[in-house]
């Protein structure tokens, strides 16, 4: 098929995107496994963020280098004034990047317009309320099914149903209000529209399930973790809500995008155990490891861009990708 | 549901009664047996041709094989527990969904009851040990 100049862009900067997506996503996937039982031996909040970094690995990489290699070496490299022919797997591979950005996107926006909807028909229901020792007020709703949510991308509020509220003693109302802030202050519901958003390898394949429930699990322990501090009592106050909550009934999650106090078919088991334990509170040196690592991520994409950026690179790449589009 | 839980507690009896299930049990767990082994391991004492008879029956119903050694018949079980007890819930199954609509509803219901009581009981499990816990804390607390 023969493309004009913007066109051609396009399709390579698609077709790349899907090959290299396709390498690291593999590879990511190979290493799931591993990564999964190495993350048991961390501490939640870091388990999380290990397994985040890893899912978001092959379109973070992917991107990196469509936008530092391709582009640049096309805009740099190719004659604008002609249209040329554009090969059958630069096409089937531009197609399937298209594919799998279109089924995650339409998956985001879906989770995106459930989580709006979920949160005007709560306001509707609810009203503000400033409870004790709460910062931002928390949305109570009548006659709402049973529900202890934290909704919201941006501005996430908390959303608890009356029956919820009535059921819980004060300690215990207060350690779940604790658990959906240290969601909030981890920005997991961000996090979760972002592992919406990266696309998997091919359509409606779920090669990343096993990394993603992971971290959903990391994420809900770090949250206990964050909302306990330490203290043995607010570790019971909070396992006894996670009981209490769950008695009251199944609350089916409204969105993806929305963290539950109890989510249905979750691990309530563990969790619970786990607050028994007592998990102590980490150790100021494990914060330590994601700083080295983010600046060791900044550091190789910095080296990265710099070995992009020189002529002899480009020239290499742009033979490649002419190779790749015819 | 009560109607439901009875045909349940009806079909494995009719199937095995407590006697069978007791030597089907021994079997399972020694081998290959013969009237003469089992009787000493029967919890109660029981003559040896009831005995006998209870492993005969077990070999009409295909539940066991046996084979002639010297004069005496030598058993043995022909499924294995676990092969055993996914048949029988295999056949009760099969058996309600080919009734009418009705009973396949109905199984289906005591089936989610069945889940929401182990959901309660882990609960209850949960909340003891909670206030365990807290006991053991509070003891601690005190001087």
């Amino acid at each position: 098929m023969t493309l004009p100049y913007p066109l051609r862009l396009l399709c390579l900067c698609l077709a790349t995107f899907f090959l290299v997506h396709l390498v690291l996503g593999l590879g990511t996937w190979l290493l799931s496994p591993a990564a999964v039982r190495m993350a048991r031996r961390l501490r939640p909040g870091t388990a999380a963020r290990l397994l985040l970094s890893l899912r978001l690995f092959p379109l973070a990489g992917s991107v990196f280098l469509v936008a530092g290699l391709c582009v640049p070496s096309y805009l740099w490299l190719e004659p604008r004034a002609s249209a040329e022919e554009v090969g059958f797997t630069c096409l089937a591979a531009a197609l399937m990047a298209g594919a799998i950005w279109a089924i995650s996107i339409a998956r985001a926006l879906g989770a995106a317009t459930r989580s709006l909807r979920y949160i005007r028909r709560s306001q509707r229901l609810g009203r503000a309320v400033q409870l004790p020792g709460e910062l931002s007020p928390v949305w109570v709703m009548e006659g709402a099914p049973v529900s202890l949510v934290l909704a919201g991308i941006l501005r996430p509020r908390v959303f608890i149903s009356r029956a919820v509220v009535d059921a819980l003693s004060a300690e215990q109302l207060a350690a779940a209000l604790r658990h959906e802030r240290a969601h909030r202050i981890s920005r997991d519901n961000l996090k979760r529209l972002l592992l919406l958003l990266a696309p998997d390898l091919f359509p409606f394949s779920r090669r990343f399930a096993t990394i993603e429930r992971a971290w959903a699990r990391f994420a809900e322990w770090a949250a206990d973790d964050g909302a306990v501090a330490g203290d043995s009592l607010r570790s019971l106050s909070l396992a006894a809500a996670l009981v209490r909550v769950a008695r009251l009934g199944p609350a089916p999650q409204p969105s993806p995008l929305v963290a539950c106090l109890v989510d249905a078919g979750a691990d309530l088991s563990a969790r619970v155990e786990r607050l028994l334990r007592c998990v102590p509170p980490g150790e100021e040196s494990a914060r330590t490891l994601p700083v080295m690592a983010a600046g060791g991520m900044v550091a190789v994409a910095a080296s990265a861009v710099a070995v992009m950026m020189h002529p002899v690179t480009l020239h290499t790449a742009h033979r490649l990708f002419e190779q790749l589009m015819h | 549901m009560r109607f439901l839980k009875s045909r349940i507690a009806d079909s494995s009896r009719a199937l095995l009664g407590p006697l069978e299930i007791t030597v089907m049990e021994l079997l399972w767990e020694h081998g290959e047996s013969s009237v003469h082994d089992v009787v000493p391991k029967l919890a109660r004492p029981l003559a040896y041709t009831t005995v006998m008879t209870t492993l005969d029956r077990l070999y009409k119903k295909g539940l066991l094989d046996r084979r002639k050694s010297e004069r005496a018949f030598v058993y043995a079980p022909r499924l294995s527990r676990r092969e055993w007890e996914h048949k029988r819930t295999g056949d009760f199954v099969a058996g309600f969904l080919a009734a009418p609509q009705t009973s396949g509803e109905m199984l289906v219901s005591c089936l989610v009851e069945a889940v929401g009581q182990q959901d309660e009981a882990l609960l209850d499990e949960l909340e003891k040990k909670i206030r365990m816990k807290r006991k053991e804390l509070c003891r601690r607390g005190k001087p």
